[in-house]
């Protein structure tokens, strides 16, 4: 039996780094190969995700292109390429995309290791080849002036924590137990302040254990001397290249006496390039206590503040920070269970308002509500009444302060069965009264987030079959969306606050975005349309010829833009230290912007006279 | 009720475990000719395992040897007697199509050898479920046409392979070929729908 599978090995013998390597080698390599076939247009990596294999281009053409978009390179067929997640063991840089038709050499990540190792100038050749394309990726950045953070930012504003020392002397196991109390994988070795060598998890491993050294003898003899360091002022690139280049994961960072500031490792590096919305939910999942989910939160405004200067659309930007939010308050809600145990009978925990809708801000509080199993008895509301006090207190500490209208699961009137919600509801549409309406529009906006969803969705079904016949419930609403004027003057310029704290500012809620909330809701239950978020709601109101096509289109775009004005007030109010709010100094738009949002205004105010006249409002008291 | 080997018919072929196969022969005819090579492939799901390639050279036993086929496989009498008796080779053969389907180009050539095959040496004759490559390559080229006469020359190897873009191959060795096979088949099912199920691809 022979098994040379000639026309692969032939092919890769034909390409560096394959052409060196020997016969035998090779042939191992091609024997533990899969093959795979992909068609254009098929994503086969992307930004964040993680790979256990290295692709090589068989036939066909790969696009290998940054988290923005722009092209990094064009392989051919001979192209190694997804090894950068196996040579920095960090997820993917890059998308990867075919651009035709391609067929795929799969190498799995033990076999490109074993290779590597068994052949040093394989390795090599993969190390550089990846520092060849972080160059170019790092060079269109700067020709585009899309710099990413790994750009701008030092590596001294990394350094998280003072190091962790120890001296050469000290005992390999006093290192060791040093490490665990402190939860580090490595230890800085210093002598008279001066930092002499570095001591990891690997090296316990390597140097120590596989060894069957003397854990008693001194640090010094397994450490690694006069380890690789970065400068505080350089850029965290430079020190991410040195770690790729030296295949190391941890960098020691000096001051410009040379005294020992902190350490850097490649992860600091990962999360701090993207500040990817990707990472930090990873993060929010493995959080173990509220302490620290606390801390993952304060990450949100820098994410936001970056997807405003990388023009994310305000839509865009609110999914991205409802999910943030979901995922923090899904944390909690499982934090909670765990140490109250399972509940006594199913329940679903529902979020209201924005969070609901996708469209969460900055300046969002909580609204959130149980809805439990038609089973529960009163002694069953201690445990929700626990669990609802755990996570609200939990998100307040996580940068979402408390409804100031009650409306959280904590008040006991809206955490209640299924039976009790019906009721709710029914008091809503069947004997309106406006204000009671009004308190109740936001729980039309409803979306399940943990629990038996099913609870909330059956409900959501029946409601929403009697919304278009609650005439009377309707044109409250409708009264008092319409009722949200947008400041624009008579004039035409643009109306600002009179008095209070916020004179002579635009306030871009009111009028902007909670009329257009507002007047999407309306059209949503006068159609019994199950879309939540507004820019859906407007959607389907047209294809349900609720609104005419033309004007919906216009007032996405109002929203869109009315909405991205206040994303990026905000984002710059937490930068700068201050309470996000909803009020703009004119002064600090541009005239563009000016004109922009008195025309969005003006759309506004044209959709709130369109349903004017679809409602009979004039009978109402 | 016919038992499916490689899985129940509506099983997708994502799931689909299948043993590429290619036999060179000393001609077209079970009953004359002989099996001189055997090259095959495992096909997972959409993902080939090269792990599993395998070939072999098969001694043949006919007076006649090789004879004018030699043209054709570039096997001559020298490689052939370093090779392995039929007996020796088909066991291995039948075990790694169990709970497989045969994949193969034309393979009513490589079902007419094995069964003819299994026949002579005493063991029992494999109930296979088998995907064509040829057929399913009618179904690609005829995606784009309503009618028209699709000829043999369109049906080969190596112009199902161009036709989908896939690259030149020196044909007739028996793993190339399989291989070859192999490639093909991803790509057509590509073309057709990774969605299809067994069944879809037997018709």
């Amino acid at each position: 039996m022979s098994a040379d599978v000639t026309e692969v090995a032939d092919f890769l013998a034909s390409r560096a780094p394959f052409r060196e390597l020997p016969r035998a080698l090779l042939q191992t390599l091609v024997r533990q190969t899969a093959i795979r076939y992909v068609r254009r247009g098929t994503r086969i990596l992307s930004v964040g995700e993680t790979n256990e294999v290295m692709f090589v281009l068989r036939s066909g053409a790969v696009d290998i292109t940054d988290g923005d978009g722009g092209l990094v390179e064009r392989s051919e067929p001979g192209t190694c390429f997804g090894m950068s997640t196996l040579v920095e063991r960090a997820p993917s840089r890059y998308d990867f995309t075919a651009i035709e038709d391609s067929l795929l050499l799969v190498v799995p990540a033990e076999t490109f290791h074993a290779t590597c190792e068994r052949d040093e100038g394989f390795g090599a050749y993969f190390t550089s080849a990846h520092t060849a394309r972080l160059r170019r990726a790092v060079a269109l950045l700067h020709t585009t002036d899309r710099g990413g953070a790994v750009l701008r930012t030092s590596v001294g504003d990394l350094v998280r924590r003072a190091p962790v020392t120890a001296a050469p002397g000290d005992s390999i196991r006093a290192a060791a137990q040093l490490m665990a109390a402190e939860r580090v994988s490595s230890v800085l070795v210093q002598q008279d302040g001066r930092l002499v060598g570095i001591v990891t998890d690997r090296d316990l491993r390597t140097r120590v254990l596989a060894e069957g050294r003397d854990p008693e003898g001194p640090v010094a003899e397994v450490m690694t001397p006069e380890p690789a360091t970065a400068r505080i002022d350089a850029l965290a690139f430079e020190a991410l290249m040195e770690m790729v280049e030296r295949k190391i994961h941890h960098l020691p960072v000096l001051d410009r006496a040379g005294g020992v500031v902190g350490l850097i490792s490649g992860t600091d590096l990962m999360r701090l390039e993207h500040n990817n919305p990707v990472y930090l939910v990873a993060d929010i999942e493995a959080a173990s206590d509220v302490a620290a989910l606390a801390s993952l939160g304060t990450r949100i405004p820098v994410i936001v503040d970056q997807l405003v200067a990388e023009d994310a659309t305000a839509q865009d930007i609110g999914r991205v920070v409802t999910s943030l939010g979901d995922a923090i308050e899904r944390r909690l809600l499982v934090l909670a269970e765990t140490e109250l145990g399972p509940p006594p009978v199913p329940y679903c925990w529902v979020v209201l308002g924005s969070q609901a809708r996708h469209e969460q801000g900055l300046a969002s509080d909580q609204d959130n509500a149980l809805v439990i199993a038609d089973e529960m008895t009163r002694e069953h509301d201690h445990y929700f009444a626990a669990l609802a006090q755990r996570v609200s207190a939990g998100l307040v500490e996580c940068g979402y302060p408390l409804c100031p209208g009650d409306v959280m699961a904590t008040n006991p009137r809206w955490r209640a069965s299924v039976a009790t919600w019906r009721a709710h509801f029914d008091r809503w549409l069947d004997t309106p009264e406006p204000q009671a309406v009004l308190n109740g529009s936001i729980f039309f906006d409803m979306r399940p987030l943990h629990g038996a969803v099913d609870l909330v969705e059956d409900l959501r079904a029946d409601v929403l079959a009697r919304t278009r016949h609650a005439d009377l419930f309707l044109a409250y609403l409708a009264r008092h969306a319409v009722g949200r004027r947008p400041p624009i003057g008579f004039f035409r310029g643009l109306v600002l606050e009179r008095e209070g704290r916020h004179r002579d500012r635009l306030d871009l809620k009111a009028g902007g975005v909670g009329a257009v909330v507002e007047l999407a809701r309306v059209h949503a239950l006068l159609g019994g349309l199950p879309e939540v978020n507004s820019h859906a709601r407007i959607d389907a109101a047209a294809r349900a010829g609720s609104i005419s096509a033309g004007l919906a289109a216009e007032l996405i775009d109002a929203l869109e833009f009315v909405a991205y004005l206040r994303m990026r007030h905000q984002g710059h109010a937490v930068r700068s230290g201050r309470e996000p709010d909803n009020f703009v100094d004119p002064a600090t738009l541009t005239d563009f912007e000016r004109r922009h949002l008195r025309d969005a205004f003006r759309i506004i105010r044209a959709a709130q006279q369109a349903l004017l006249q679809r409602l009979p409002l004039e009978n109402l008291s | 009720m016919r038992w499916w080997r490689g899985g129940a018919p509506d099983r997708g072929i994502a799931d689909l475990e299948l043993l590429a196969l290619d036999l060179e022969t000393t001609g077209l005819e079970p009953a004359r000719h002989e099996i001189v090579s055997v090259g095959m492939v495992p096909v997972s799901g959409l993902t080939i395992e090269l792990s599993g390639a395998q070939q072999w050279a098969v001694r043949p036993t006919g007076a006649d040897g090789v004879g004018q086929s030699a043209t054709v496989h570039g096997i001559t009498d020298d490689a052939v007697a370093e090779a392995h008796p039929l007996q020796e080779v088909l066991p291995q053969v039948l075990t790694a199509l169990h709970g497989r389907v045969l994949l193969a180009h034309h393979a009513s050539i490589e079902v007419g050898f094995l069964t003819r095959a299994s026949r002579a040496a005493d063991l029992p004759v494999p109930d296979l479920t088998v995907v064509d490559t040829v057929r399913l390559q009618r179904r690609v080229l005829r995606l784009g046409r309503t009618r028209g006469h699709l000829g043999e020359e369109d049906l080969a190897l190596a112009a199902a392979r161009e036709h989908l873009g896939l690259p030149r191959y020196r044909s007739h060795e028996a793993l190339t070929d399989a291989l070859a096979c192999a490639e093909l088949y991803l790509a057509q099912v590509a073309v057709l729908g990774e969605d299809l199920t067994l069944r879809q691809l037997l018709r």
